[in-house]
């Protein structure tokens, strides 16, 4: 296999080699400076531009029709619906620019090819053009980082406590996931990577009198739907990140560090079979931060259940002290 | 085969005298930017971590202080004498500098090991950031110390040899701007070790 | 014997240990490409195991050898075949490859110098590029495998052998030639900084450069103030690892026993690595812009349009690059009011970056657009620089970027925006400083192909990304079948890897026609695309010192370009005006207004 991939190699290498030196010979004899690039050359890549442009943003309208339908259905979290508005507001401000750059440079490339009968405009500079587009880009920016700073604000705010909300720990270690629930005193219990021994993976402190009610879950976790859910990120060992990509939201988990993150469900995993019409649709939360080898295969399903739902599966659950 | 001429401002002496000193200065900046890290890494680190120990800082670093100034100024005598071609003069500043920049190294190493002693180490279970930190950072400030040690050396042989004079003393200058940098980084971690870290 | 013995030492001289600007700029260049030649085999080869995931591949098999039992590639070997990917493409091709040739080549050529400031210090720069270049090539064969934690190396990942075997000793291979690789680009920069300040000849003011040199000129200083950093936090990493210190390690359970590290962060070192990591996109970038704004105005036979605007954007961008970095860390847990700070400051970045595109635009109108290979690079770039960079102002945006971030769309867009402009602005380079490089004109009609594909291949390779981004799925994942949420994602990933493919073998033509023009291409005239700008007043052949008799004096800006007098004929008669013509009466000179 070897020898001969080397031989045609070779073959084509030596044979390219004839070729060129034979067109350029031709080329010299015929009086060409072979470097110059004749007229009709040029208008040739011309033309290659205008169909390049064609292409290309048929390309793009191609992929937006096929490929459209495969991204993350509707969020599923009350944040998430004013992230994607922000979205859809982004990309209506790029999309446009995208496409008239391209529109104008392409065209520009097809239209000014070089003709020696005309000659090039000397326009070095002028400032009102350039005072345009350093304005109206200001402007447009001064939109988006108002606009994204509000929804910043919104998703960071942290949740109020007296307000009914589920507590849940998520800890990362290489390459699995597991749950806490704070239980009935509403309060996680003392952790620490000191204190890992067999089954409890996550270091719960069992002297710490907050723990004995704590739920630990691994593989899956269910949370409420139309209930703050306000998640405490660690890591075990490296960074990790728990990425929850339906419900719009990610948070690395670092080891050392406690990080949090909250969010309120608002469509169901049933609901949710039913608006992708796939029955086997679950969400998920993986891990989005490199963190080994199996990295691409640390995976937890969630469920959002009904609140009756939920609370019958977490009485249903082992406590930390038994 | 053309000869190229090669006119003025391209003579070998004179392209080391306009560039020299850039180059220099240019360099510092880097080294000013490598320690700044470290420093604002200090600052980071001591904002994260709720239990940070600061660190007394051992007499000898005091004494390190005094005698880096010294030095200082003796280099810079030195650099005034060879203004005015005083080469002799030269010399004896050279060699006070030299051998306060020693002085310096050994009471660095002084302080560290009173460091030590108290139980305070750079590394291993018992050692804390803080430490860590300090040892690292005046570690290498002396790694950078020894590289105006070796310049200083150079000039010292040099105006011993009388090459030196008041319209030839670039390597002077070069090795003193150094000098000067080295002392007023030191000044500067000093600072920042005692009161920030 | 003697004779034979002097002839010994020209060679060694001239060839390896040159001192000669010109030479250092040819040795920066093949180094690159080579190390740019083996960053792409390494993402077909990782391409081929995400196109077609499990699947045996004789190519892979013969290869990697025992990184790949039967054809396939371990999963952490995937990662390490990334790391070394991302490293080598932004590192050793596109910092030390790009600014190395092209400073090198272009500064004292365009300045009016005869050499570097210092060509001793010149000489080592390439020399510690060279040797961390075979460091890093070294670390591929070592045990446990080359560094996998990604090119940012995050510790505690790539802190511990124990968490993948990468963090071994092909970790501490990849710092060490990090460090060696710091200094080289240190006295690189150095260098080209008091170059170009203090060695330009008479009457090239500042305002007068070709903005090639203010491009390079502001990549040096960016380099000159972010590497020292990386360096300070590679040592910091480098006592975690061997020293026993804790400065980025904490609270650390692996391998069924608690780590005796305490107190140190992992976030401290990201922004130790992103104080550098940004500005570097910038290092990566900023020659390109340069590179291109010189070929753009030449070939469109007019001056650049906004010369002081563009001056003005590169200075803007270079500034605002050291307080942006915050960006690549708002879902780390940050404080939300700095996530705000890091926002503004970053979609700030967009309104220099608009303004140079536009003003590319505007050069483009109503010229007079001669297709060289190098044209159709920066047109490429421009390209490339727009559809890549609107994708910033989506990841910029902290609110935003929660779900993106460490996506494919990430993955898209910087490939668009800093890999393929820098990529194309060093074609563009090389097409049109061959000339200069080599002395001989590379084959414009293959180059013309070697274009078309790129552009073509490259946006089928990256554009597709974006879809899988916004789909959710991960970057440095080796594969997406385990997740059945990305199920449909195959035929996707099954294009992009075949349009890799495609630019792959593309690429080769370039090969050919770069070794072939260099060995036997026509000899090139002295100013082959009748331009303004310094270097193409230099004879064509090498010769040390860079002009015979006295270097040229210059009277103008460089892009006198159609510059008509009242009647409407050219002035001069031609459609170029060399900066070493004097201005004529009444004539404005065009850099200042
Ligand atoms: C032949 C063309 C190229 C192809 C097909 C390609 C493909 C890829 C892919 C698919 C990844 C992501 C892998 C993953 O996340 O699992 C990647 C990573 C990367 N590539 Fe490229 N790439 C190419 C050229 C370049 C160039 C020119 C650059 C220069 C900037 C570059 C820089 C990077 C970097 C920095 C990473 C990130 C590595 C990491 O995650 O640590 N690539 N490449
Ligand atoms: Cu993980
Ligand atoms: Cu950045």
């Amino acid at each position: 296999m070897a020898i001969i991939i080397t031989v045609v190699v070779l073959l084509l290498i030596v044979s390219g080699v004839q070729i060129l030196k034979i067109a350029e010979l031709r080329a010299i004899s015929q009086g060409e400076k072979i470097y110059e690039v004749s007229e009709k050359e040029g208008k040739s890549q011309a033309i290659l531009m205008l169909v390049f442009l064609v292409a290309f943003m048929g390309f793009f309208v191609w992929q937006i029709a096929s490929w459209g339908g495969l991204l993350l259905p509707v969020s599923a979290s009350e944040h998430g619906v004013g992230l994607d508005n922000l979205m859809n507001v982004t990309l209506f401000m790029i999309i446009p620019v995208f496409i008239i750059t391209h529109i104008l440079l392409f065209w520009f490339a097809f239209k000014y090819a070089y003709s020696s009968k005309r000659k090039a405009v000397y326009f070095a500079h002028s400032n009102k053009l350039e005072l345009i587009w350093t304005v109206v880009p200001s402007l447009a920016l001064t939109v988006l980082i108002l606009y994204g700073l509000s929804n910043w604000n919104t998703i960071m705010k942290p949740i109020n406590q007296e307000e009914e909300h589920v507590l849940i720990e998520l800890v990362g270690q290489q390459f699995s996931w597991g749950a806490r629930y704070a239980g009935e005193d509403g309060k996680l219990g003392r952790a620490d990577v000191n204190y890992i021994e067999g089954v409890n993976f996550m270091g719960v402190d069992a002297s710490d009198e907050n723990s004995n009610d704590d739920v630990v879950v691994k593989g899956e976790f269910h949370i409420p739907v139309n209930v703050p859910v306000q998640f405490v990120m660690r890591s075990i060992d490296i960074i990790h990140s728990a990425y929850m990509p339906h419900f719009r939201a990610q948070m690395n988990c670092v080891p050392g560090l406690k990080t949090q993150f909250n969010f309120t469900p608002t469509i169901t995993t049933k609901e949710m079979k039913e608006i992708t019409q796939n029955d086997e649709f679950e969400y998920v939360l993986l891990c989005n931060k490199i963190c080994g080898a199996a990295h691409y295969n640390m995976q937890m399903n969630i469920v959002v259940d009904s609140k009756e739902d939920y609370e019958k599966w977490l009485a249903e659950q082992k406590t930390f002290a038994e | 085969m053309t000869t190229i001429t090669v006119d003025n401002i391209n003579s070998r002496a004179e392209l080391k005298r306009k560039t020299a000193k850039p180059l220099l200065w240019i360099g510092i900046m880097s080294i000013v930017m490598f320690f700044g890290g470290w420093t604002s890494a200090v600052i980071v680190s001591k904002g994260s971590i709720s239990d940070w120990l600061s660190i007394h800082l051992p007499n000898a670093f005091y004494v390190s202080s005094v005698i880096i100034v010294l030095s200082s100024i003796f280099f810079h005598l030195g650099y005034l004498a060879i203004k005015k071609d005083q080469k002799k003069t030269l010399f004896i500043f050279v060699l006070l500098t030299l051998l306060s920049g020693f002085g310096f190294v050994i009471s660095q190493y002084l302080g560290w090991k009173t460091l030590y002693e108290n139980g305070i180490v750079a590394t291993g279970s018992s050692s804390t950031n803080a430490s860590s930190y300090l040892y690292l950072i005046t570690f290498f400030h002396v790694l950078h110390l020894l590289a105006g040690l070796i310049s200083l050396i150079v000039v010292s042989v040099k105006s011993k040899k009388e090459r030196y004079s008041s319209s030839n003393f670039l390597g002077v200058e070069l090795s003193l701007i150094y000098w000067h940098f080295l002392g007023a980084l030191w000044i500067y971690l000093f600072i920042f070790l005692k009161y920030i870290a | 014997m003697s004779t034979h013995h002097h002839h010994h030492e020209d060679f060694l001289f001239k060839y390896i240990f040159s001192t000669d600007h010109k030479m250092i700029s040819k040795q920066f260049l093949i180094t690159g490409f080579l190390m740019g030649f083996i960053g792409m085999v390494m993402s077909t080869l990782f391409r081929l195991q995400l196109g077609w995931p499990g699947e045996s591949f004789w190519l892979v098999d013969a290869l990697m050898g025992s990184w790949a039992e039967d054809g396939v590639m371990a999963p952490d070997k995937y990662l390490s075949l990334v790391t070394m990917h991302g490293t080598i493409m932004v590192f050793f091709l596109l910092t030390a490859g790009l600014s190395g040739t092209f400073s090198n080549l272009l500064i004292p050529l365009q300045i009016g110098a005869r050499d570097m400031a210092s060509g001793f210090l010149n000489m080592l720069s390439y020399w510690f590029f060279f040797v961390s270049s075979v460091i890093m090539l070294i670390s591929l064969g070592v045990e446990g495998g080359a560094a996998s934690a990604g090119w940012t190396i995050y510790p505690p990942l790539s802190a511990l052998p124990q968490a993948i075997p990468g963090s071994g000793l092909g970790m501490t291979l990849w710092l060490v030639s990090m460090a060696i690789f710091i200094v080289s680009s240190l006295l690189g920069s150095l260098n080209y900084i008091v170059t170009i300040l203090n060695l330009r000849t008479k009457g090239m003011s500042m305002t007068r450069l070709p903005l090639t040199i203010w491009a390079f000129l502001l990549t040096a200083i960016i380099g000159v103030l972010s590497f020292p950093v990386l360096l300070s936090a590679a040592l910091l990493l480098v006592f975690d690892r061997s020293f026993g210190t804790s400065f980025f390690l904490s609270d650390i359970y692996i391998g069924g026993q608690v780590l005796e590290h305490s107190g140190g962060s992992p976030i401290l070192f990201e922004h130790l690595f992103w104080f550098l990591g940004h500005p570097e996109v910038y290092i990566v970038l900023l020659p390109a812009l340069g590179i291109t704004s010189e070929i753009i105005s030449t070939m469109s036979r007019k001056p650049i349009f906004g010369y002081r605007a563009m001056i003005g954007s590169m200075l803007a961008i270079a500034f605002l690059s050291f307080i942006v970095w915050g960006h690549h860390m708002f879902v780390t847990g940050m404080n939300p009011f700095l996530g705000a700070v890091f926002t503004f400051t970053t979609l700030l970045i967009a309104i220099p970056s608009a303004v140079k595109v536009f003003n590319y635009l505007t050069t483009l109108w109503k010229g007079n657009i001669v297709y060289s290979p190098a044209a159709l690079f920066s047109i490429g770039l421009v390209s490339t620089f727009i559809s890549g960079g609107v994708t910033g102002l989506v990841l910029g945006d902290s609110a935003l970027d929660i779900n993106v971030h460490d996506t494919y769309f990430v993955v898209g867009h910087f490939h668009i925006v800093m890999g393929l402009s820098a990529i194309f602005g060093m074609f563009a380079g090389v097409y049109h400083w061959f000339p200069k490089l080599f002395g001989r004109m590379m084959n414009n009609k293959l180059g013309n192909v070697h274009f078309w594909i790129t552009i073509v291949s490259a946006y089928g390779v990256f554009f597709p990304m974006h879809f899988l981004g916004l789909a959710g799925v991960p970057r440095r994942y080796y594969t997406n079948s385990n997740f059945p949420l990305f199920d449909n994602m195959v035929d996707i990933n099954e294009l992009v890897s075949t349009f890799a493919i495609i630019a792959a073998v593309g690429q080769l033509l370039f090969m050919f026609n770069f070794i072939y023009s260099a060995l036997r291409g026509p000899k090139a005239p002295m100013n082959p695309w009748r331009a303004n700008s310094l270097e193409w007043t230099a004879p064509v052949e090498h010769i040390h010192g860079n002009w015979y008799g006295d270097i040229p004096e210059v009277h103008r800006w460089a892009y006198d370009y159609s510059k008509v007098d009242e009647s409407g004929e050219y002035i001069g008669g031609e459609d170029f005006i060399p900066q070493t013509v004097p201005l004529a009466e009444n004539e404005h000179d065009g850099g200042g207004h």
